[in-house]
């Protein structure tokens, strides 16, 4: 099955990724294949019902609310770039 | 006059008082140096897991039913995916389909006229971080102290057609969210924040017309002018024949003007699936109704028992319940002083009536309402008069201390002096034979010149009974 | 002393009774490491320094009489268990350089054991794939073949245990990832049920599928390993609060009266005939010892490949999203956050990761949520009640492991169809949170591969599985590759 250019680049906006051209023409040809085989699950005809999912916990097994001591912010942050305390963010354009 | 008729539904956050985070043990307080507040969970480590907040489900369901919502028995979360640096998961953990609350009403009053404002769904869900721009730099420096705090989003039905009733909705929401002690509603803290959907169509359509969505609304005064001007905005776009398109607008105060946000089309699609993290909810009717028991008196039911109790005026109960800090320093002071009534009006009086100048401050005053109380009492028991009681006032206003102390210091005291009181009030009867003469026959009225020239003259060496009565010997006698 | 294919237990007795320092078995395990890994590529660290540190420690406790059951043993960990301070890959670009600030539960308990630890193994990228050469760092090769993959994602783990690097090792299972790599590499591998152990500081593939289970030389050292790894964790609200037992229990316990069953579909044509037969044959060697063998069908087989794949990239795509470059991770270039993203992404991951990102959203995104991500939801439902009614039948249920055993590298590079359909096996035991283990039940004549069963319990019933495998082992003479 084919897959629209314009899906894959409806679908690479979403993920935030970027392909070259070719890499772009090798993966439309990958999704178009896996698609083909996700559209299998079509033809299974039965509705889902959440509320018969399982793992369904009671009110009282949550977390009761105690605030603990929170994490070293130089932990935090010994994996990134950082400024006053801070992560740095190249400007956000709105 | 308009030829049309703006509609308009809510969007209300606001941040509830749990001890810890919604899905982590972090402090919810609010601020802290950046990122001060956080651990690996709320920091979006890879690896990590939300393990949700008991407290947090509570109150929501406490705002459920102070809002006549319908509570689901059945409850999940689902995840709200879009990227931005304030959100380090890059989803919000929130609910789509399975909300805690449905369905409820909230009774507004709107200059004098009664009106039921529908509420759509109350969900539970997390606060992002927050972003700090330096312009120079051309960089945002991000702070994750708020990520995780609980939030709840109130979401009307469109039944607002004017800003009155926005405002008033909103004004009632504060309330019932503080009394019910879920929420500080510190609109400049931004722990409650509005968004407005409004579309306007002509008058005596039946259908609404396209929407906009205002955000960022951090004052009353703020949204109320928003609305104003984004209805002018829309009107003037159909007089010209435009249309209004659906999007985001942000209110900018300072120019009194709406702007469109930018944001790409795809934006918009949240991909919201149920958390595989968080197992959904089931609650008990026995927990329900343990919650329900425990909401705190709400406003209604308070201003009923003042009127109803301490016998006062309806009007003067409303306004000492529709402040709850007014409310919580008078609850404070009859705990020492119980005469509802004195202290009420007191503080309706002197105090409101200095905080309205500016003077004081509700919300840091430098004395407490028990002080206050000791203050009041010292005023109906005789031990200080009205006039110096009201000075001692404004000196703990302006700088803390007790009323005794005050009144130690600056010698404020009623004295009892008996024989100054005889000497003084002989004087003024002897000095004014004219209405001693209209008294003695009969002109009852003139009894408040005595009293007045008595107390002028004594300066809190008696006490106003003490004064009345050897003011009455005198004249009967 | 000879640390070939050596059992926990067997080290255990020979630390305790003082044969061998934990120092200087850790450092057998790095010798053969140094000697044989070059070739094999299972680790992509190892973590010489800390393991001296961790082995006088646990001598320590040794020496004062208090070792547990893997105090002072050496264990290799999947590099996507985040280990305060040890870099965690997760064989990806985007996390080479991450040095996670926190421990994740599994390696708490190990650490309160006393453990040491060898090094981290390799993996395909974010344990998404079959055959470990989707691995960013080291494309592990199989211990019997070295043209071959050694399975995957865990494919790392089970090589190391196989050619004995490790003695035991922690894997992640999302839909087959510690079952096949654990078959192909000729070990035992348990999938523990979903929440019986913490995924806390596992970095997320699925997280309705994704559990950690160990990787051994046979089924008693996994209940062995196990018993540390388990139990409720107040991280983890998806981990089960209920009590656990001694998994090692029913160990060594004869299987008679016990029933198997065999579902049809998991024998069609879609399995190589020569693992068909070997599994049936073992099939019949476990009625010798007892069972009573069932036959059962699983109609929803057929659509287990997309209702995993909708399901696990739909999380995947969601649980990756955290990876921007700036928090952590591989920052790329630009002068807005739209443009660091992008970049950090498209240069961070592999191929494969975004395939599956991209399918995730697409299962996800307006207009198609119903028809694919909902539908798959029914289907896992369909799957677990297909499971209930053939465990009325059962006690236990077993099927091949993989269709294949290992095949050639590069076999399926260009291919990521048939590369999912691979799957079938082992994907809908995570679909219905069940417990699977695969052990070996024989090798292929013509090369000698190992070929891998997997028995399947009710949840929470790790037990009886366990059971079953050990029972099988007990007459199975196991051949270790020759490197």
């Amino acid at each position: 099955m084919a897959v629209e250019l314009k899906t894959i680049e409806h679908l690479c906006e979403l993920s935030k990724l970027d392909y070259d051209e070719d890499g772009m023409k090798k993966v439309m040809g990958e999704m178009g294949a896996i698609i083909e085989l996700m559209d299998e699950i079509k033809e299974f005809d039965l509705t889902y019902d959440d509320t018969k999912d399982g793992n369904k916990i009671a009110f009282k097994d949550t977390r009761e609310d105690v605030a603990e001591e929170s994490f070293s912010t130089e932990k935090l942050l010994s994996n990134t770039e950082s400024a006053d305390g801070c992560y740095v963010v190249p400007k956000v354009v709105e | 006059m308009s030829a049309y008729f703006p509609t308009m539904g809510l969007e209300i956050h606001a941040e509830l008082l749990t001890k810890s985070k919604v899905f982590c043990t972090c402090s919810a307080e609010f601020g802290g140096t950046p990122n001060s507040r956080c651990c690996p969970v709320c920091s979006g480590l890879p690896g990590t897991l939300p393990v949700l907040n008991q407290r947090a489900v509570e109150y929501i369901i406490r705002a459920g039913y102070v809002m006549n919502c319908d509570i689901s028995r059945f409850t999940k979360w689902d995840r709200k995916n879009y990227f931005y640096p304030d959100l380090p998961k890059a989803y919000q953990i929130s609910q789509m389909p399975r909300p805690v609350c449905l369905a409820g009403t909230v009774n507004i009053n709107v200059n004098g006229e009664d009106k039921v404002i529908r509420i759509n769904r109350i969900h539970l869900e997390e606060d992002a971080g927050k972003l700090v721009h330096d312009e120079v730099n051309r960089i945002s420096l991000a702070d994750y102290n708020r990520c995780g705090i609980p939030l709840i989003e109130i979401v009307t039905e469109p039944d607002f057609h004017s800003a009155d009733e926005v405002i008033a909705f909103v004004e009632k929401i504060k309330l019932l969210l503080q009394y019910a002690g879920i929420c500080d509603c510190k609109m400049e803290q931004g722990s409650i924040r509005c968004d407005v959907n409004i579309s306007i169509a002509p008058k005596g359509s039946t259908e609404l017309g396209t929407r906009t969505e205002l955000k960022n609304l951090n004052s009353l005064k703020a949204i109320a002018r928003a609305i104003e001007v984004e209805i002018e905005r829309q009107e003037e776009l159909l007089e010209n024949g435009e249309r209004v398109i659906q999007q985001t607008r942000r209110f900018n105060e300072q120019l009194g003007e709406t702007t469109a946000m930018r944001s790409k089309e795809d934006a918009h699609d949240y991909r919201y699936f149920p958390d595989p993290d968080i197992p959904p909810i089931i609650f008990t009717e026995e927990e329900l109704e343990e919650i329900r028991k425990s909401i705190p008196e709400l406003p209604e039911q308070r201003v009923k028992r003042y009127v109803e109790e301490f016998g006062l005026k309806k009007a003067d109960a409303d306004i000492i319940v529709g402040n709850k800090a007014i409310c919580d320093f008078f609850d404070e002071a009859l705990a020492e002083y119980n005469n509802p009534k004195a202290v009420a009006n007191f503080i309706l009086g002197e105090l409101m009536n200095r905080i309205n100048r500016g003077e004081a401050d509700m919300e840091a005053l430098k004395f407490s309402g028990k002080e206050f109380a000791q203050l009041v009492e010292l005023m109906q028991t005789d031990k200080i008069s009205q006039a110096n009681g009201k000075a001692i006032l404004r000196e703990m206003i302006e700088n803390g201390g007790t009323a005794k102390d005050i009144a130690d210091k600056g010698d404020l005291w009623i004295k009892e002096d008996n024989d100054l009181l005889a000497k003084v009030v002989d004087e003024i009867i002897a000095n004014n034979p004219k209405p001693v003469e209209q008294y003695k026959n009969g002109d009852q009225k003139v009894f408040g010149f005595f009293m007045g020239q008595a107390n002028k003259a004594l300066k809190g060496a008696a006490s106003p009974k003490a004064i009345q009565e050897y003011i009455r010997k005198k004249l009967d006698g | 002393m000879d640390i070939k294919r050596a059992k926990i237990r067997d080290l255990r007795k020979s630390l305790d009774n003082k044969e061998i320092s934990a120092a200087e078995l850790c450092d057998e395990y790095f010798k053969r490491i140094e000697e044989v890994d070059p070739r094999l590529l299972s680790y992509i660290t190892v973590t010489k320094d800390k393991a001296m540190k961790d082995a006088e420690n646990a001598q320590k406790l040794i020496d004062a009489g208090k070792a547990t059951a893997l105090t002072g043993i050496p264990l290799a960990i999947k590099d996507n268990i985040c280990i305060d301070g040890v870099k965690t890959t997760c064989a990806s670009r985007m996390l080479e350089n991450f040095i996670p600030p926190y421990n994740a539960t599994v390696i708490e308990k190990l650490n309160a054991e006393g453990y040491v630890l060898l090094g981290r193994t390799s993996m395909d990228e974010f344990a998404m794939g079959g055959s470990n050469q989707t691995s960013a760092f080291a494309k592990t090769k199989n211990p019997y073949d070295l043209e071959r993959v050694p399975g995957g994602s865990s494919g790392g783990s089970a090589a190391a245990v196989s050619a004995s690097l490790a003695p035991a090792a922690l894997g992640s299972d999302t839909g087959g990832s510690i079952r096949q790599p654990s078959s192909f590499c000729g070990v035992t591998g348990i999938k523990p049920t979903y929440g019986r152990v913490s995924r806390y500081g596992l970095v997320a593939f699925a997280s309705s599928l994704d559990q950690i289970g160990p990787i051994c030389n046979d089924a008693r050292d996994c209940a062995i390993m196990l018993n540390a790894i388990c139990g409720h964790d107040r991280h983890d609200a998806t981990s089960a609060n209920i009590d656990t037992p001694d998994f090692t229990e029913k160990i060594g316990q004869p299987i008679n009266g016990l029933k198997i069953a065999l579902p049809k579909e998991f024998f069609s044509d879609a399995v190589d005939h020569t693992v068909k037969a070997c599994v049936l044959d073992a099939a019949k060697e476990l009625e010798k010892l007892g069972a009573t063998l069932v036959e059962c069908s699983m109609p929803g087989l057929k659509y287990a490949i997309p209702a995993y794949y909708l399901i696990a990239c739909a999380e995947a795509a969601s649980n990756l999203s955290r990876f921007d470059g700036i928090k952590y991770g591989f920052r790329g270039e630009g002068r807005t956050f739209e443009e660091l993203i992008r970049d950090s992404r498209s240069r961070g991951f592999g191929e494969e990761v975004k395939r599956r990102i991209l399918l995730g959203n697409y299962a996800l995104s307006s207009g198609y949520y119903d028809a694919y991500y909902k539908k798959a939801l029914a289907l896992k439902q369909e799957i677990i009640k297909e499971y209930n009614e053939i465990f009325e039948l059962a006690d236990v249920i077993l099927t091949p492991t993989a269709p294949t055993p290992a095949y050639k590298i590069g076999a399926q590079d260009n291919d990521p169809v048939k590369m999912y359909q691979a799957d079938i096996c082992t994907v809908t035991v995570n679909i219905a949170q069940l417990p699977g283990i695969s052990t070996t039940c024989g090798y292929t004549a013509d090369n000698g591969l190992p070929i891998g069963m997997s028995i399947i319990g009710k949840r929470f019933d790790e037990q009886t599985i366990l059971q079953v495998a050990d029972a099988w082992e007990y007459g199975f003479v196991p051949l270790s590759p020759e490197l």
